[in-house]
């Protein structure tokens, strides 16, 4: 039986005249997982997650959303009344005071939990009277926050979360994502804060120009990748590194430093078969794949 | 039911201000009459003919059609400039609703705001010793709300192709005046009639210029016409919304 994915996208495109934000994207994310969203700024995140939720259209290629092809406006809506959004700008009807647009949103969703919204106005302490355009950046934050935690989605779909939280907003907004999962929850949440997405998320995926260049779960960083390092009496030659597993290679002079997924000890052996004075292989944290990732796509 | 109300508090300043002013000038109008026909006139007007020509022929018109225009303005384009779009495309409702309640909303406040001359000239005349037939200020909200209809669809069609506070209501205005320049110019005004003498009565056969009377034979056709022109503007804006990326 395949497995279920929430999100799925098929050679998803979109073009702004030359310019590809997104490209021929291939994206799965599994249900009931948290799932970090990694790519640096205007690598085509945003329009992703704007192309799923019907905002924005595709140039070409598909998706679907929750089973729901994300094209059909009509499927798109119904999709959309079982995910809870919070947008990168945060930005909310500034003529509404907070009580009113916790009333407003919550005139739109079946699964609105009172109580939580209570307790989270109390959490975030937020004033019920005051005007949204009164609110800071870090209030309103909250508040997009509250509109989205303060149900109980199917999928939640996070772009750039903690932008504009302090430490302590942000700790209890991890906190709030995983209890949000354990109790069924898929979180879907785009980021460029690696640390946030390292003590949270099930499964990463790297976005860089608007390709995925990356698509892992933390066990399988912590299992399968690992940092080849080859020391060479001479020039190190690339070229003899053309192997099953080599996701990237770095070379400075003499030394190859090689990232390899599930492959590690025959990477080394051939290493050492190439007469390298020194092998070192070793574990590697996101940061460094995430880094390697992008670096060398750009 | 609450994206109405968002509808409706998003346009409640613009209409509030309007209700007001549209108002306080038809008051102004009346009591001061005599001031007022002096210096529209060198002879004595009769008070129909004075309100006529001061009220539905006159500044009023104009103001009324500003309005118009600007009550059609907002909507996700503006929202898109607020940055507020995200939210409000997210929510499990199609574009066609949010654009059909702002719509709705928009058109009850250009028929609010087309009926308040009907019920200021009247109530106030009595007051300075004058008296302004209701049936005639009911004529002109009839055909001030189905003009105004096809204005606020002008309003809201700019609403839609242009982004910015400003661009939109002068693209809007610009479209009307160069509508009205085409209607009024030979051999055009054969075939276009300037939707501003439909909403006064001028050189139209349902009104008398020397009485300031309309007959109540009022225009249905051309009225239907100005309608189904201003659900052509809507269904425009509607397909063209369905269409952008936000």
């Amino acid at each position: 039986m395949p497995e279920a994915y929430v999100i799925a996208t098929h050679q998803l495109t979109k073009r702004f005249g030359q310019f590809a934000a997104v490209e021929a994207l291939d994206l799965n994310v599994r249900a009931h997982q948290i799932t970090g969203f990694l790519g640096r700024n205007g690598a085509g995140k945003s329009t992703t997650i704007k192309m799923l939720l019907g905002m924005t259209r595709p140039t070409s290629g598909t998706g679907t959303l929750l089973g729901r092809n994300i094209e059909d406006p009509k499927e798109n809506c119904e999709a959309r009344s079982s995910i809870a959004y919070v947008g990168e700008d945060k930005q909310l009807y500034a003529y509404f005071t907070v009580s009113e647009i916790i009333r407003f949103t919550r005139s739109f969703y079946a699964d609105w939990r009172p109580e939580v919204a209570e307790r989270l106005l109390v959490d975030y302490e937020l004033p019920p009277k005051r005007k949204v355009r009164a609110l800071s950046k870090g209030m309103r934050t909250k508040l997009a926050l509250l509109l989205a935690l303060s149900r109980k989605p199917e999928l939640l779909i996070l772009d750039e979360p903690s932008e504009g939280l302090d430490p302590v907003a942000v700790e209890g907004l991890l906190q709030t994502l995983v209890r949000a999962a354990s109790e069924g929850t898929t979180i879907f949440f785009s980021s460029h804060q690696i640390a946030e997405v390292e003590r949270i998320a099930d499964r990463v995926c790297i976005l860089d120009h608007g390709t995925l260049v990356e698509d892992f779960s933390l066990d399988e960083l912590q299992q399968d990748y690992r940092r080849v390092t080859l020391g060479f009496a001479t020039n190190a030659a690339v070229e003899a590194f053309r192997m099953a597993g080599i996701r990237h290679i770095r070379r400075a002079e003499r030394q190859l430093s090689v990232l390899v997924r599930g492959n590690a000890d025959a990477v080394a052996e051939h290493g050492r078969s190439m007469n390298a004075v020194s092998v070192d292989v070793a574990p590697i944290s996101l940061r460094e794949i995430f880094l390697e990732s992008v670096q060398s796509e750009s | 039911m609450m994206l109405w109300y968002k509808a409706w508090r998003e346009s409640r300043a613009r209409f509030l201000l309007s209700a007001a002013a549209l108002t306080v000038i038809c008051a102004s109008f009346v009591f001061f009459h005599r001031d007022a026909s002096s210096g529209i006139s060198d002879e004595p007007l009769s008070y129909a003919v004075y309100i006529w020509r001061i009220t539905y022929k006159g500044y009023l018109r104009e103001l009324f059609v500003i309005l118009a225009i600007l009550l059609g303005l907002g909507g996700l384009t503006r929202e898109r400039d607020h940055r507020t779009v995200g939210f409000t495309l997210a929510l499990p409702v199609s574009r066609w609703q949010l654009l059909a309640t702002r719509t709705l909303v928009g058109l009850a406040e250009v028929g609010v705001l087309a009926t308040l001359p009907a019920i200021v000239l009247p109530t106030l005349s009595p007051l300075i010793g004058q008296s302004y037939p209701s049936s005639q200020a009911w004529g002109f909200t009839i055909l001030w709300t189905m003009v105004g209809s096809l204005i606020f669809g002008m309003g809201l069609l700019a609403s839609v192709l242009f982004t910015g506070e400003f661009t939109a209501p002068v693209a809007a205005i610009l479209g009307l005046m160069g509508y009205s320049l085409v209607a009024d110019i030979s051999p055009m005004d054969s075939y276009l009639t300037d939707i501003h003498d439909v909403m006064s009565g001028i050189d139209m056969p349902y009104f008398t210029e020397r009485t300031g009377l309309l007959s109540w034979h009022l225009p249905w056709h051309t009225l239907v016409a100005v309608l189904l022109a201003a659900a052509s503007l809507i269904a425009i804006s509607a397909r063209i919304t369905n269409r952008q990326d936000f």
